[in-house]
Order: C-alpha cells, then structure tokens, then sequence
C-alpha cells in the first residue's frame, strides 16, 4: 500500500510485490522501442548458439521490472532520486517473474526533504536470483522541513 | 583477433575521452512507446529508464554493418568487434524529467575496464558514463552502465 507521507514509513517495511510474465511480443517490442538489435533478444536459434534455452529478457526490462515495484508503491507523489540494478540471472518468455522490495533506510536530508532507501529483488518461481536493485526515492514530508530527524 | 589482453589495453586508452552526441528531439511517441512496451502506463513524461535504455538515437548501422549477434549501435566508437556484449545494470542518478520536445545530449566515457576470469572463461568489465543533459545545460539523468563482452561464440 502507498504510504501517505514519509513519516509512514519504517525500515523493515515490505513493498507490494509485482509479478510479471514477460512474451516474446513484450522482447520484441521492447527491442524495437530501444533499437536494439541484439539477436539474443529475438532470435531462439541464435539465442540457442549461445548456450540459453530461448530468446532472453533484456537487461533493461529487468530494471523496469524492477523499478516499477519501487514506483508504484511510493506512488504518485514521490520523486525518484537514484536507481541501480544489477543482471544475475537469465530470464525467457514465460518465466514468471516476482518482484519484492523492503525499506532500508529513512532519512531526512539537509534540505528537509524525506529519503527512503528500498533494496529490490526480482526472482523466478524457483527462486532464482535474476536481479537485485537498489532505489532511493524522495516522498511527501507531513510537516515540510521541520526536523533534523534521522532514523536507522 | 585481438586477444582480450590487448582489446582491454585499447579500452583503457579511451578513459576520460568524452563523446558528446546531440541525440535530437525527443518525443512523447518515443517514450511512450517505450513506457507500453515495457508494461507501463504511458504518461506525459518519460519512464525514467527511457534514456539509458535506448541503444541507438539516429538511422543507425545498415544490417550488413551488425556483428553476427546482431549489435552495432552500442559499442560508443570502442574498439569491440568480435566480442558479445551483455548488459550487466546500470546505476543511475535522476535530475529532471524529460518530456515531450526536448533536445537531448548525451556525453558518453570509459569509467573503467578490466579483465575477468570466469567459469566460461575470460571477458571484460567495462563501465561507461553516460551524462544526458538538454540542450541548455540542465542535467536529466546520469548513468554509470555495467557492460560484459565476450569472445563470439562458435557457430
């Protein structure tokens, strides 16, 4: 759920899980809206050359995967401030995958303005690691700029 | 063919180097598009992923001109023929939102390169800054990409 303000937020807290099932019509479109060429993406008999068992999830949409999770439960009125993933795992069409994200940390910085840190993971239904991330986003204060006030 | 030794060696010659592209004028269609093909409800600004997702910005590279994976437009003047390239993540700082009609320009450098040993064998880590900014000077989104290259594989 969308927490109201910053001050709704604690370390610890569990984001709204997304879950996805990516085709080859979302691979091949998603390479054509980023012009990228990469046979992997869209080749099976290629793909296969290269040892995997079908054409591969970019690694870019494994970030939107990912930072979608962030964003939707910050919600509308939060500020994405920094993002970061890493690619570990392959994934294909058909593969369901699950996004997860927690509240790491919640700061206020020297403007006032209300920092939560969530670290995000994107896994297969088997349990495999296919990305982690990172995402710090910026959300509503309750009171504007009133505290110095920094919790772990 | 080089070997990775000396293709990681030429890299490391393009540290610091900055390539300013001025990638044109970017529409709401663009991003849109994007956002839809990536699951996502288009909106009036750009996913904040649309920058560095995007791997060519003008007519790009005729077929003949791919490698056999089928990449060309990605390698910012390196010298990678004859390596695949992999997406390995990218960390990211966000500025400004992009919307529709600005004119975008990206300079692009070599943070750092090396040479890895892994199970399937050796291949390198390169790491390239990617600055977008709009015409006047206001940065949008900052980008630190992790890519992989491999030697091709056998066909």
């Amino acid at each position: 759920m969308t927490p109201e303000s910053f001050e709704d937020v604690e370390v610890g807290m569990a984001l709204d899980p997304v879950t996805v099932r990516p085709t080859t019509i979302q691979l091949f479109r998603f390479s054509a809206a980023t012009w990228n060429a990469h046979r992997i993406h869209y080749d099976a008999g290629y793909a296969a050359t290269e040892g995997y068992p079908d054409v591969l999830v970019q690694s870019h949409l494994h970030g939107c995967f990912l930072l979608r999770t962030a964003l939707d439960w910050a919600g509308p009125r939060a500020r994405l401030r920094r993002f970061g993933w890493r690619n570990r795992g392959i994934a294909v069409p058909g593969d369901t995958l699950t996004c997860t994200g927690v509240v790491t940390a919640c700061r206020v910085d020297g403007s006032g303005a209300g920092l939560v840190e969530c670290a995000l993971e994107e896994r297969k239904a088997d349990g495999t690691l296919c990305a982690p991330g990172t995402a710090v986003l910026e959300l509503p204060r309750r009171s504007p700029g009133d505290g110095e006030e920094v919790r772990p | 063919m080089n070997t990775l030794d000396e293709i990681c060696e030429r890299i490391r010659e393009h540290i610091g180097k900055v390539i300013r592209d001025d990638l044109g004028i970017i529409t709401a269609r663009d991003f849109q598009r994007f956002a839809v093909a990536a699951g996502e409800t288009p909106g009036d600004v750009a996913p904040p992923l649309f920058l560095s997702s995007v791997l060519g910005w003008n007519a790009g590279p005729t077929s003949d001109e791919l490698t056999p994976d089928g990449t060309g437009d990605e390698k910012a003047g390196l010298p990678l023929d004859g390596l695949r390239l992999m997406g390995a993540g990218q960390d990211l700082d966000f500025h400004h939102p992009l919307q529709d009609g600005t004119r975008v320009v990206r300079e692009t450098s070599v943070e750092n390169v090396t040479l890895k040993q892994g199970g399937q064998g050796p291949f390198l880590i390169i790491t390239m800054l990617r600055a977008f900014s709009d015409d006047s000077g206001t940065p949008l989104v900052t980008c630190h990409d992790t890519l992989i290259a491999r030697p091709e594989a056998a066909q």
